[in-house]
């Protein structure tokens, strides 16, 4: 990461914060249980794709700690943010073009890869960063269905504002 | 360092999450009260699981106690079992042993007929005992009634008690080991030398053995048993063990040793019992004394 390319990641991790924390988080509680959309990880996934796991672990965190600190309970967005830097690197690879990234593409942006590619790989990383979020929030798998059925509404909700943000910013780096 | 730094960042992805989460996992149990709730009780019941699972192992290692110790027993009852089948004839100066087969006792006529039990047990229970007198006696709640005769020997699972000397109709009155008068046909198991016990110290744990021959090895810690030739007790009886490193040779009587020994059974602790009726005895007896009319 050099210096040329920190802001748009910083002003990312300020923007998503603060929406969800201003917006997503104070709505959740009156709109009922199943209304949870969770926008910052989308941070993490546009990280730089060449960034080494650990960086992304510890970034995850951060701002997962971040949403926490506002939010009440601490610990729990920053377990599922540093569970998303972990699995972000997987889910790249698994997801990466023919012949491997060739390092053109800085971020996992629809810019660079399509509509198509871009939507599969939020798909599922998001799956994942709410399935791991609603399952450390139940602190207890006794309640499996209800963590299923959470992740789902929110996974969908967030989807939906992932779209929405691709539209509206269209990230290049 | 430098590389060591490197390697963190290159390969150090999972030790960060891996302790992140640690981290996480604290703060949301530690601030987070219905989460700790959930923790306590899940952690409490994996504990008390653990904790089982636990004592289950350690039950099953200190079941190798208990099977000896109850192995040890068995062989104890065994033994006693044995003896009390044990037909004892003394005849002038040789004695003639029988053990009855269990099996030929059921099928055997004549067996049947010659091979009966040789002792009784009757459970009993102190209710005096005394052990700091020259001669001390101890009080037994059985008497006639129960079958008691006199001279029949009281006994411990641990050792010899004494020997009943006077009987009522629902009490007997037993002379302890300690007291002066009392003599045992004792044996040193190891050697098969035998002698007789008898009580000269003060000291209410050790008894001392004598007419043991001088040319007997004698060990410290020897276990000495009955002879079973007094009629009063079976063969083999614990009563305790050589207390001597090396014995000392007995002043009255300097052809043989006079051996300290050390009781097995402490007898101010003296409370269950058994008294030994040998039903031989008025045989046995009336052969003695047409023996010395002869």
């Amino acid at each position: 990461m050099n210096n040329a390319s920190i802001f748009p990641h910083l002003w990312r991790f300020l923007g998503l914060t603060a929406v969800q924390i201003l917006i997503f988080n104070p709505i959740a509680p009156q709109a009922g249980q199943y209304f949870n959309v969770l926008l910052y990880p989308l941070f993490i996934l546009l990280l730089p794709i060449k960034l080494p796991t650990f960086y992304a672990v510890l970034l995850g965190f951060l701002i997962g700690l971040s949403v926490d600190l506002s939010a009440g309970i601490i610990g729990l967005h920053a377990s599922a943010g540093a569970f998303s830097g972990f699995i972000r690197n997987t889910v790249l690879i698994a997801f990466q073009p023919k012949g491997g990234f060739t390092g053109k593409e800085p971020i996992a942006s629809p810019a660079y890869f399509g509509w198509v590619w871009f939507l599969q790989v939020t798909a599922i990383f998001f799956l994942l960063h709410t399935f791991w979020y609603f399952s450390v929030d139940s602190f207890t798998f006794v309640y499996l269905g209800a963590i299923t059925l959470k992740t789902l509404a929110g996974w969908i909700l967030s989807m939906l504002f992932v779209v929405f943000y691709g539209f509206l910013f269209y990230p290049k780096q | 360092m430098r590389s060591i730094f490197q390697l963190l960042i290159r390969s150090g992805g999972f030790l960060a999450f891996a302790m992140l989460e640690v981290l996480c996992f604290y703060l949301i149990v530690r601030y987070n009260e219905p989460r700790a709730e959930i923790y306590n009780y899940s952690a409490g019941r994996i504990g008390g699981k653990i904790q089982k699972r636990w004592q289950h192992y350690t039950d099953y290692i200190g079941l190798q106690d208990r099977v000896d110790s109850l192995a040890a027993e068995n062989a104890r009852l065994e033994s006693l079992w044995r003896n009390s089948r044990l037909i004892q004839i003394p005849y002038r100066d040789t004695s003639v042993l029988t053990i009855a087969d269990s099996i030929l006792l059921g099928d055997s006529m004549i067996l049947r007929k010659h091979v009966r039990p040789a002792f009784d047990f009757i459970p009993a229970e102190a209710i005096s005992n005394s052990v700091n007198l020259n001669n001390n006696w101890i009080m037994l709640n059985r008497g006639r009634r129960d079958g008691v005769t006199p001279n029949c020997g009281v006994i411990t699972s641990q050792g010899l008690v004494g020997v009943v000397r006077l009987v009522d109709e629902d009490i007997s009155m037993a002379m302890s080991l300690l007291h002066r008068q009392v003599k045992i046909s004792a044996m040193l198991k190891r050697e098969g030398a035998f002698g007789s016990l008898v009580w000269e110290d003060d000291n209410p744990e050790v008894m001392t053995l004598k007419f043991i021959p001088k040319h007997i090895e004698i060990l410290q810690g020897d276990t000495v048993v009955t002879s079973g030739f007094s009629q009063m007790f079976p063969r083999d009886a614990m009563i305790g063990t050589v207390l001597d490193a090396t014995p000392k040779i007995d002043p009255e009587n300097p052809y043989f040793y006079a051996i300290k020994v050390k009781l097995r059974h402490d007898m101010s602790r003296t409370k269950d019992v058994m008294i030994v009726k040998n039903l031989f005895a008025p045989q046995i007896d009336s052969l003695l004394h047409r023996m010395k009319d002869e």
